[in-house]
């Protein structure tokens, strides 16, 4: 009977935790929101959560926004990061968005396809501004709450597109098909304005072809049919753990832009090529990434040099040598400033979602990521995607090579 | 009938009664008054919770009837949750349905699809029925993902809130409500479909279809019958599920909640309904609690440490059940039950 009087005792303890919801401090702003920390984006999640705590301390000790630019952050106000990991349920992400309202959240986040298209509306609804991790041709549509700092997929797609095109020698039109991952976020480039931009770009389209988003098996049936198809460039959205079986499997079968058969596969940003070069090196020579950030070691930029410079001083033994933190530090950033921003035109006890989307989101222009970014981040009401150009990556000789800069397309 | 020395059932009706002394009663009526009041003091994350803890109760009562009382192991309800969803959004979106005829055209369709998906079970069970199940969660996907022109493929669909009139259900307080009386109606249909003839053909199919055969009762009618009713639920549950978002998308519906759900059946106990509920509960507490635990584990260690805690926590409590309380919370409830009954003069291990 103990072990029932002691499960009782558990259960209500549970219960009450749950319904216990303390009060938050008086000058506390809160970032951050939903992670991923399960399931496929679990490493990218945890790379931008390390960012997000990094950034946080950061404008804490220094009440300023970035070593380079001119944006003071209020002395009297602390940042705190405030998240809990959704497990990309959008049940889960629900229940947790809730929570981080109720504990007087202004911002949120967005941590993959599934959780953008459950949450959009009602964000909306909320006028809650958030960031996103994800960046999917639905965003665009409206409404808008949501704001990306890279380009959709689509987008990117396009500049990839464009820029295999400006290199294309042959007199026929190249054959172009998807080669993408099986879920929402692969998917969300299935739309016929991206087929018609492919076309109208002079391009065959060939089909469709779909990889599993954590391959359990090298997808042999799949590349071959683009072989036998004859396809010239490869096109999809995919994580690393996707794109790296993918890759392999293209070399054993002699198929590449190196290779005896000559295809180009180039994917949207989760591929990012700095990940895929430094696990691969050689072997992934020619895979082509667009829209994703410079690699770490690049400290030449000033905006890497202030991640480095943050892991150094906060974690020093426990450095993120994944690329998402730069994207943690960018999502930091864009929410501190919409936060900063509504503050000029409201006091912070008075501060409401609608101020910070309105007075902060939509003002921020021009904001300088220190070249994190591809572009410095302009949003406005209606302007979701922060940066205007796109930046396309390959790898050559196991290094990341910027090949081009292009501008979007707004395929949605 | 009740008295200070015991309960004592004097006929067949009382006998089968569901609530048998006024206690049960006061308890009942007791825990119903808590439950719609709880929108005056619980907040809207607890709502939130409450809600979705509400319509996986009502999924998990499905798959009860399904694999607990009629033995039929299926491993694909999210997809017939999917079906009930989309087909309740389609109509509500596109058609202009009010959600009152929708839902019920929703739990249909669910029904149909598990008709069709349950005609396997009349030649084949256990791990092949399993098997087939699983091929229906990723057909009914892989349809919806096709058909894009219907239901929005992978973009999804946005789908109106439910209206009473002039009405719209857009508050946490008024969908609880809507969930949580749609709850309460499925547990009692629930309990009762079980004490039916029908009730009685599934569990003695569960036990042993030969058996059941040779004693007249018509495995493809009672085993269809099964998988529709079954089906039903998991309609109404994912009708809920996708006018509460506003919106329908097959992540919605992944193939883990399926084991999911049959994993709060095996926590709540297999064959009861007292067990659909508390498995239902206390898996998604077990969620929640996962939640809360995360941020601290991943300040005191690292970021990671907090990765895949709810997998592993979801299946370490599958395992203990399984291990050393096969029959499920529903036993522990009804060992409590007993204590009480007896307490001060109960028996002490």
């Amino acid at each position: 009977m103990d072990r029932i009087k002691l499960a009782m005792v558990f259960i209500i303890a549970v219960a009450l935790s749950a319904v216990a919801v303390p009060a938050a401090h008086a000058k506390t702003l809160y970032i951050g929101g939903t992670q991923s920390l399960t399931g496929p984006f679990a490493e990218d999640s945890a790379a931008v959560l390390a960012g997000f705590e990094d950034y946080a301390k950061y404008v804490n000790d220094n009440h300023i926004l970035t070593p380079w630019g001119k944006q003071k952050f209020p002395s009297d106000i602390k940042l705190q990061v405030m998240w809990r990991d959704d497990e990309l349920k959008p049940a889960k992400a629900l229940s947790i968005y809730e929570e981080l309202k109720a504990k007087g959240m202004l911002v949120a986040r967005i941590s993959g396809s599934p959780i953008a298209l459950a949450l959009k509306d009602r964000m909306w609804a909320d006028h809650m501004g958030a960031t996103s991790m994800a960046s999917g041709s639905y965003l665009l549509k409206p409404p808008q709450s949501i704001f990306t700092y890279y380009p959709i997929y689509t987008d990117s797609l396009a500049a990839i597109a464009d820029w295999f095109k400006a290199n294309w020698k042959e007199k026929r039109k190249p054959r172009v098909a998807y080669l993408t991952a099986d879920n929402a976020m692969g998917r969300s480039i299935e739309i016929p304005k991206m087929k018609a931009y492919l076309l109208k770009d002079g391009y065959e389209f060939v089909g469709t072809q779909y990889v599993p988003l954590v391959p359990t098996s090298p997808p042999t049936t799949q590349l071959t049919w683009l072989k036998q198809k004859g396809v010239d460039l490869a096109l999809g959205v995919m994580i690393n753990p996707g794109s790296q079986p993918t890759v392999r499997e293209m070399v054993r079968l002699g198929m590449g832009p190196f290779q005896p058969y000559k295809m180009t596969f180039g994917v949207a940003l989760p591929g990012h090529a700095a990940v895929l070069a430094a696990a691969m090196g050689k072997l992934g020579d020619g895979y082509v990434c667009a829209g994703s950030f410079r690699p770490l070691d690049d400290l030449s930029t000033p905006g890497i040099k202030f991640c480095n410079d943050l892991q150094e001083k906060y974690r020093p033994n426990h450095r993120i040598t994944h690329i998402m933190y730069e994207a943690g530090i960018l999502e930091a950033m864009i929410q501190t400033d919409a936060l900063r921003l509504a503050m000029q035109k409201t006091p912070v006890d008075k501060l409401t979602r609608r101020d910070v989307l309105e007075n902060g989101f939509y003002r921020i222009k021009n904001l300088d990521t220190g070249d994190i970014s591809s572009t410095p981040l302009t949003y406005g009401k209606g302007h979701i995607q922060g940066v205007d150009k796109i930046r396309v990556d390959q790898v050559q000789n196991g290094k990341v090579v910027k090949v081009g800069l292009y501008p979007l397309r707004r395929i949605y | 009938m009740g008295s200070g020395t015991g309960t004592f059932h004097e006929t067949y009706a009382q006998d089968m009664a569901v609530f048998r002394s006024g206690l049960q009663w006061g308890i009942a009526v007791a825990f119903l008054v808590l439950l719609f009041t709880s929108p005056f003091f619980c907040s809207d994350r607890m709502l939130t919770i409450l809600t979705m803890m509400g319509i996986a109760v009502i999924s998990v009562h499905g798959l009860n009837i399904l694999t607990g009382y009629c033995g039929q192991i299926s491993i694909g309800h999210a997809g017939f949750m999917a079906v009930g969803g989309y087909t309740s959004a389609i109509l509500a979106a596109r058609l202009g349905v009010p959600f009152w005829v929708a839902l019920p055209c929703g739990a249909l369709a669910a029904g149909t699809a598990g008709l069709i998906f349950g005609l396997p079970s009349l030649k084949i069970k256990g791990f092949y029925l399993i098997m087939a199940t699983i091929a229906a969660q990723f057909i009914i996907i892989w349809t919806i993902l096709q058909l894009r022109s219907i239901t929005g493929g992978p973009d999804g669909l946005s789908v109106p809130p439910p209206r009473i009139g002039n009405i719209a259900l857009t508050s946490k307080a008024n969908y609880f409500y809507l969930v949580m009386a749609a709850a309460c109606v499925a547990t009692i249909l629930a309990k009762n479909i079980v004490r039916t003839r029908a009730g009685r053909a599934f569990i003695a199919i569960r036990d042993n279809d030969l058996a059941a055969e040779v004693m007249g009762v018509s495995l493809w009618n009672y085993k269809l019958q099964a998988f529709f009713i079954g089906c039903v639920y998991a309609g109404v549950a994912g009708s809920l599920l996708v006018h509460y978002f506003s919106f329908a998308s097959t992540d919605m519906f992944p193939f883990m909640d399926s084991v999911w759900y049959l994993g709060m059946l095996i926590v709540g106990g297999m064959g009861s309904t007292t067990g659909a509920v508390l498995g239902a509960v206390a898996l998604r507490l077990l969620d929640e609690l996962v939640t809360m635990v995360g941020p601290i584990l991943s300040a005191a260690v690292a970021p990671q440490a907090a990765a895949s805690l709810g997998l592993i926590m979801h299946g370490l409590v599958i395992i203990i059940f399984l291990i050393f309380e096969p029959r499920g919370l529903a036993h522990r409830w009804e060992m409590i039950k007993t204590y009480f009954r007896l307490w001060p003069f109960s028996h002490q291990e």
